[in-house]
């Protein structure tokens, strides 16, 4: 491990429970019981991550509304104060600096949360256009605890701390909440496909954990009772395969522009202008070529993996961009993308592993039955 | 014996890829180590080469897969695949639970053991090995 690692306020529990990894310069917890059981946790019931390791910015200023419809291609004009929504930058030629989640915190005020690889990138390319709007942008990430609590029973968990009124906060929606003596900005976001709410301990830098400790043993004991397990990265990502949301570096990347990834639901092309507007036009003009797609091996066996090639009657017809074993559907899953005329749902493809070519169906997300698992289920 | 949480049984020799083998008469019955499946974790998938096929010491024999990653196993041993343990299909698990019983990967008829055994390690060595390597 990288001695100049960062670390986060939940540290010394991470290191005394959890496999420990590095990721994105920070040491932060694989799996506590293992990926599996963590990942079933948060399916059907409740589980809790430590996601200090994100990047936060606060966007302030009289122009920070018109700044941030500048630089990002979703409209942030529609967000009432105390409501979030997912968003992505691009360069001028389309592709994908990063994604993220948008909350209005007040009328002239918004939140962004992105990747921990983009920290500097982020930060730089934000710091940098808004100088022409007048807007400030300031890093928070060092001084910000952040965790979710993911699952069907996050809503009870945090209701046995904070009481009924957290319920009255709807998903994509934010609020403030007292856990313990602790004042907790909460939003109901998340990267897992189920309901639940990412919790933020504001002025908590990792020099002074105790409120943040304080924060998630709250958590952990409110919990107990439905279940809920720590969760470390490792659960995150097969939890967000399995929803179809992508992951910068892996499903996403500089060459790839939100149209061929599946996100043209982020890009307002009615917007005045903003960053990369003339190239997506373009593209959605032109049409895509390649779009991102599920993939489900239709046998047990050999799991997808990440560049592994996807090829259809002998054509190449695409690539794997993150594959694994799936916990809850217990067959290799996948994100790829396909050439537009092989991304057909329902179609079979190959997915060529090592020597072999296993056969793969494509799908829509999520990947699993959405009546069943994920936020929008059928209780 | 042990190293930390790591069971190493003295009568089995060791490969320094995590590889046991049992040496029964001329042939051996090989798998992974209490080590190698506490790194895997969760084995959720594992394949070895099909019965008859020859396998060459340190060559690959087959992979296990936990659900995010990928290893090679190495053949501790040269020679030819007689068994291969096919509960390990609908039972991955076996390796983690028992890596020296029923999680046992193969067995193999020897085709030289005395120049196999050059490169294998016993259950001391191969403890001082573990030491060296998790520092």
């Amino acid at each position: 491990m990288n001695k100049f690692a960062k670390r986060t306020h939940l540290y010394e529990f991470h290191r005394k429970n959890a496999k420990m990894v590095e990721f994105a310069g920070f040491d932060m917890p694989l799996w506590f019981k293992g990926t599996i059981p963590e990942h079933m946790a948060v399916r059907t019931r409740v589980g809790l991550f430590d996601i200090t390791h994100m990047g936060r910015a606060v966007i302030s200023g009289v122009k920070s509304e018109a700044f941030l419809n500048y630089v990002i291609t979703n409209d942030v004009s529609v967000l009432a104060p105390l409501s979030a929504q997912y968003s992505v930058m691009c360069t001028e030629s389309g592709g994908i600096i990063d994604d993220f989640i948008v909350s209005r915190l007040e009328p002239e005020k918004f939140l962004i949360v992105y990747n921990a690889a983009n920290r500097e990138k982020d930060f730089k390319w934000l710091a940098q256009h808004a100088r022409a709007f007048g807007a400030r942008v300031e890093d928070v990430s060092d001084s910000v605890a952040m965790f979710a609590v993911q699952g069907p029973m996050a809503l009870q968990t945090l209701e046995k701390i904070a009481g009924a009124g957290v319920a009255r906060i709807e998903r994509f929606k934010c609020g403030w909440i007292k856990i313990g003596d602790v004042d907790a900005f909460v939003s109901r976001t998340g990267y897992t496909g189920e309901d639940g709410f990412e919790v933020f301990v504001w002025n908590s830098p990792v020099m002074e954990p105790v409120k943040a400790v304080q924060a998630w043993n709250a958590i952990l004991k409110a919990g107990e009772e439905f279940g809920l397990e720590p969760c470390g990265l490792s659960a995150r990502d097969s939890l967000r395969l399995e929803a179809g949301m992508c992951l910068y570096g892996n499903d996403i990347d500089e060459s790839v522009s939100p149209l061929e990834a599946g996100l043209g639901f982020v890009v307002k092309l009615k917007k005045e202008s903003f960053i990369g507007k003339a190239a997506l036009e373009k593209l959605k003009a032109e049409g895509v070529k390649r779009k991102r797609v599920g993939l489900r091996m239709v046998e047990k066996g050999l799991s997808p993996r990440p560049k592994q090639e996807v090829w259809k009657d002998n054509v190449k017809a695409g690539v794997v961009t993150s594959g694994l074993f799936s916990p809850l559907l217990q067959v290799g899953v996948a994100q790829a993308y396909l050439g537009v005329e092989h991304a057909v749902e329902g179609s079979t493809v190959e997915v060529r592993l090592r020597d072999k070519g296993l056969k793969a169906e494509v799908c829509k997300f999520p990947l699993y039955d959405s009546t069943k698992y994920g936020y929008a289920r059928v209780k | 014996m042990k190293y930390q949480d790591y069971e190493i049984p003295d009568e089995l020799l060791y490969s320094r890829e995590h590889e046991w083998v049992r040496l029964e008469g001329k042939e051996a019955v090989v798998g992974i180590t209490d080590y190698a499946q506490k790194q895997l974790h969760e084995v959720v998938y594992v394949e070895v080469k099909g019965e008859g096929s020859g396998v060459v010491q340190n060559e690959t024999m087959g992979t296990v897969e936990s659900v995010k990653s990928v290893s090679d196993v190495f053949s501790p041993v040269t020679g030819k695949i007689m068994k291969v343990n096919k509960e390990l299909g609908d039972s991955p698990e076996l390796l983690n639970q028992e890596p020296y019983g029923k999680g046992w990967l193969a067995r193999v008829s020897l085709a030289d053991f005395k120049k196999d055994k050059g490169r294998l390690l016993t259950a001391e060595q191969y403890a001082q090995y573990l030491e060296t390597i998790e520092e």
